[in-house]
C-alpha cells in the first residue's frame, strides 16, 4: 500500500472540517497528515466552478489535503463517503 | 409578517406540513414550547422519555414516508434522544430533531444543561445545523427537510440556542419556496448505459434472484418492483428491512434472507448466477462471511447512495439513482427486448428452488392446534395474529426472538406495514414506534409484537398512550428471558445463561397495564390463545396488553452458521446443520 493524497474542497463553515476528520475516525481510517486553507485565489479553482456549475467567492470554501495509506478499494470507499458529506463540494485523489 | 424566533421556527414547521411533533420540554426549549401553545395546526405529543419521542417520530416516518419531527431540550433531553437518532440513521429514516441549546453567550462555559449536541450526534446524523440567528431559521428548516427526505434519507439535527428563539426580538418571516444546496445533489435518474447493461445481464441469466431491501421502500418502489417481476417472473427475497416491498403471499416470494432467513432464500442467493440488489446494502446479517458470499453470482446493484455500492460486495453493474426511477427504466427497456427473454431457461432453477422450499421451508401451519399439556409456541402467536388480522395490520416490533418470529410468520403484502429497528437493533423501539404509526393511521390496526425484555425499555410510554388515547395492541411474547441472548448462550457458550434471566422479578404486566388505564390479558394455555387474541383485537378503542407465556426453550431457526460460514451453512433446528 502506498500513501495517497486526497484533495477536498468544502464549504468554509463552522463544523465542516470536523465532519471530514471525524469520518476518518468513524470508519477506521488513519490520517497521516492534514493541511487546510481558505481559498482566496480563485484562479486555480475554476475546475470546481466548472464541475458544479457554480460561482465561488473568496474565502467561501476551504481546500483540505489529507494523506492516508490505503488500497484502491478503500480509497474509492473513502472518497465516496467524503463526497456524501453535505458540506463537501469535491473530494478526489491528487495524482 | 414580523415574528419572533420561536414563532418563526414553529411557522416553518407548519409550512413543511408537519402534523405531529413528538417532544419533551425543558429550560432551553421553553420559548419554542410557548409558540407551540399558541397555534393549532400541529399537535404536540408529550412522551414520557425523549427516546420515546424519537422512536415515535420514527414509527410515524416509516408508516407514512413523511419525516418524523422531534423537539427536545438541551443537555439530558438531547442525550436521551441519541439512541433514537442512531436507530433512524441506521435504517435511513427521515427525521428532524430540534434540540434546545443554552444561549449563544453561554456556549463553551459548561453552563447548566449544556452539552455539545452537534458533536455527540455527528456520527449518527445525515447532517446537522446550529441556528446562529432567528433570521436564518426558515432557510435552515427548509434545508433540513430537504436533506432528511431526499437521496438516502436520514435524521437531521437542528440545535437551537435559546437566545435565537427569544420572544422579544422580531424578524421578517418569509418561508422559502425552494431549496438549492450547491454541495448536495443526490442522483435521481440512472445512467441509461448502466440500465442497458443490467437488462442484458438479466436476459443472459439462468439462476437469477431479486434481493430487495429497505431502500426500495424508502424510494416507494414497491409497485415498480411488482411490475418488473410481472415481466421477469424471477424469485424474490426481501431483507428484514424490505419485508412488504414484494408481496409475501406471491408465489415467487422466497421469504426473508440472511441470519434468520428461510432455507430457500439463503440457498437461492448462494447458488444464484445473478443477484439484482435493489436498495439493499449487503450488511453482515445478509452476507455471512463476505468472501464466501454467492460465489457464482454477477451482481447488479441499484442504489441512491454511491457509498453503499461495492462497499462489502463488489458490484458488476452499478445503477445509481432513485431505485423507483431505475426500475421504471428497466421495465421500459425490458418491454422493448421482451422477445429475448426465454422463460423456459430458468425453469430448472425454479424447480430447484421449490425443492429447497419443500425440503426445509418454514411450516406456516405449525403449532396452531396444540393441546394444553404443551407450552404455547411463539410462532403460533404470530400465526394467529396474522390470521385474525388478515395480514392487514401495521406490525411494529422490538429486538430478539419475538422480532424474528414476527418477520418469519407474519406475511407482509404491502410496504411500510412492518416497522422494526433492523440496523441498530434497538430494544424499546416497538411501543413508541406503534404510537407514531397509530397517530398516522388511526383507523388501522397497529400491533406491537414485543418481548418482556424489550417492552420494559420504553414501558413508560403506556402513559402517553393513555393521554392521547392510542388504542394499540401490545402482544408480549413472554419467554421470561432475554431469549435471543439465551439462544446464543445455548449454542455458543455451553448453555451458561449469564445475565439473561430475571429470577422471578418480572412485573405483573396485566396489573401494570391496568394501572395506566389500559386492559391487560394474560394467556398461559394453548386453548386460550386464539380466543384471547381475538378478544384483545375486538376492543377497538382500548389499548390492550396481552401477556402470552410461551415455551422458554424455543430457538429461532434457520440460523446462519457463523463465523466463517456462507449463506448455505445454516442450523435448521437444535440438532441439524445443512
Ligand atoms: C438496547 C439494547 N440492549 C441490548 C441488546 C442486545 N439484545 C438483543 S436481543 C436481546 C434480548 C431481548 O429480550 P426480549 O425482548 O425478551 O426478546 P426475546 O429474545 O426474549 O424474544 C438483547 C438483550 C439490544 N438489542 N438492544
Ligand atoms: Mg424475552
Amino acid at each position: 500500500m502506498i500513501q495517497r493524497k486526497l484533495s477536498i474542497i468544502l464549504e468554509n463553515k463552522p463544523g465542516a472540517l470536523v465532519r471530514v476528520v471525524g469520518l476518518f475516525h468513524q470508519r477506521g481510517y488513519n490520517i497521516e497528515s492534514l493541511h487546510v486553507d481558505p481559498v482566496e485565489d480563485l484562479k486555480e479553482y475554476k475546475f470546481v466552478e466548472d464541475k458544479l456549475n457554480i460561482k465561488l467567492k473568496e474565502g467561501e470554501v476551504s481546500h483540505l489535503i489529507i494523506a492516508t495509506t490505503v488500497n484502491d478499494n478503500l480509497l474509492r470507499q473513502i472518497l465516496r463517503q467524503i463526497n456524501k458529506l453535505i458540506d463537501v463540494l469535491i473530494a478526489e485523489e491528487v495524482k | 409578517m414580523k415574528l419572533a424566533g420561536n414563532d418563526i421556527l414553529i411557522q416553518s414547521l407548519i409550512e413543511e406540513g408537519v402534523e405531529y411533533i413528538f417532544g419533551y420540554p425543558g429550560g432551553a426549549a421553553l420559548h419554542i414550547y410557548d409558540s407551540i401553545f399558541k397555534q393549532k395546526e400541529m399537535e404536540h405529543i408529550l412522551v414520557r422519555h425523549e427516546q420515546g419521542a424519537t422512536h415515535a417520530a420514527d414509527g410515524y416516518a416509516r408508516a407514512t414516508g413523511k419525516p418524523g419531527v422531534v423537539l427536545v431540550t438541551s443537555g439530558p433531553g438531547a442525550t436521551n434522544a441519541i439512541t433514537g437518532i442512531a436507530t433512524a440513521f441506521m435504517d435511513s429514516i427521515p427525521m428532524i430533531v430540534i434540540s434546545g441549546q443554552v444561549a449563544k453567550h453561554l456556549i463553551g462555559t459548561d453552563a447548566f444543561q449544556e452539552t455539545d449536541m452537534i458533536g455527540i450526534s455527528r456520527p449518527i446524523v445525515k447532517h446537522s445545523f446550529t441556528v446562529d440567528s432567528a433570521e436564518n431559521i426558515p432557510e435552515i428548516v427548509k434545508q433540513a427537510f430537504h436533506i432528511a427526505t431526499s437521496g438516502r434519507p436520514g435524521p437531521v439535527v437542528i440545535d437551537v440556542p435559546k437566545d435565537t428563539t427569544a420572544p422579544d426580538k422580531l424578524f421578517e418571516f418569509k418561508y422559502p419556496n425552494d431549496v438549492n444546496i450547491r454541495s448536495y445533489k443526490p442522483p435521481i435518474d440512472p445512467d441509461p448505459r448502466q440500465i442497458e447493461r443490467a437488462v442484458d445481464a438479466i436476459i443472459e441469466s439462468n439462476k437469477p434472484v431479486i434481493y430487495a431491501g429497505g431502500g426500495a421502500i424508502n424510494s416507494n418502489a414497491s409497485e415498480e418492483l411488482i411490475r418488473l417481476n410481472e415481466i421477469l417472473d424471477f424469485p424474490v427475497t426481501n431483507t428484514l428491512m424490505g419485508l412488504g416491498v414484494y408481496p409475501a403471499t406471491h408465489k415467487r416470494f422466497l421469504g426473508m434472507l440472511g441470519m434468520h432467513g428461510t432455507y430457500q432464500a439463503n440457498m437461492s442467493m448462494h447458488n444464484a448466477d445473478l443477484i439484482i440488489a435493489i436498495g439493499a446494502r449487503f450488511d453482515d446479517r445478509i452476507t455471512n462471511t463476505p468472501k464466501l458470499f454467492a460465489p457464482k453470482a454477477k451482481i447488479i446493484h441499484l442504489d441512491v447512495d454511491y457509498s453503499s455500492v461495492s462497499k462489502i460486495i463488489e458490484a458488476n453493474i452499478a445503477v445509481f439513482g432513485q431505485v423507483k426511477n431505475a426500475l421504471l427504466e428497466m421495465i421500459k427497456l425490458l418491454e422493448v427486448k421482451k422477445e429475448l427473454i426465454d422463460p423456459k431457461k430458468i425453469l430448472p432453477w425454479k424447480e430447484q428452488i421449490s425443492d429447497w422450499k419443500s425440503q426445509h421451508g418454514l411450516n406456516h401451519e405449525m403449532h396452531l392446534c396444540e393441546t394444553d399439556d404443551k407450552p404455547i409456541m411463539p410462532q403460533a402467536v404470530v400465526q394467529h395474529l396474522y390470521n385474525i388480522t388478515n395480514g392487514k395490520a401495521f406490525i411494529t416490533s422490538d429486538v430478539g426472538q419475538h422480532q424474528m418470529f414476527a418477520a418469519q410468520y407474519y406475511h407482509f403484502d404491502e410496504p411500510r406495514k412492518w416497522i422494526n429497528s433492523g440496523g441498530l437493533g434497538t430494544m424499546g423501539f416497538g411501543l413508541p414506534a406503534a404510537m407514531g404509526a397509530k397517530l398516522a393511521y388511526p383507523n388501522d390496526e397497529v400491533i406491537c409484537i414485543t418481548g418482556e425484555g424489550s417492552i420494559q425499555m420504553c414501558i413508560q410510554e403506556l402513559s402517553t398512550c393513555t393521554q392521547y388515547n392510542l388504542p394499540i395492541k401490545i402482544i408480549n411474547i413472554n419467554n421470561e428471558a432475554l431469549g435471543m441472548v439465551k439462544q446464543w448462550q445455548d449454542m455458543n457458550y455451553g448453555g451458561r445463561h449469564s445475565a439473561s434471566t430475571y429470577q422471578s422479578s418480572l412485573p405483573n404486566f396485566v396489573e401494570l397495564a391496568e394501572s395506566y388505564g389500559h386492559v391487560g390479558i394474560k394467556i398461559e394455555k394453548n386453548s386460550e390463545l386464539k380466543s384471547g387474541l381475538e378478544k384483545a383485537l375486538s376492543m377497538k378503542d382500548r389499548l390492550v396488553f396481552v401477556d402470552v407465556y410461551v415455551d422458554p426453550n424455543e430457538h429461532v431457526y434457520p440460523m446462519l452458521v457463523a463465523p466463517n460460514g456462507s449463506l448455505k451453512d445454516m442450523w435448521l433446528d437444535k440438532e441439524t446443520k445443512t
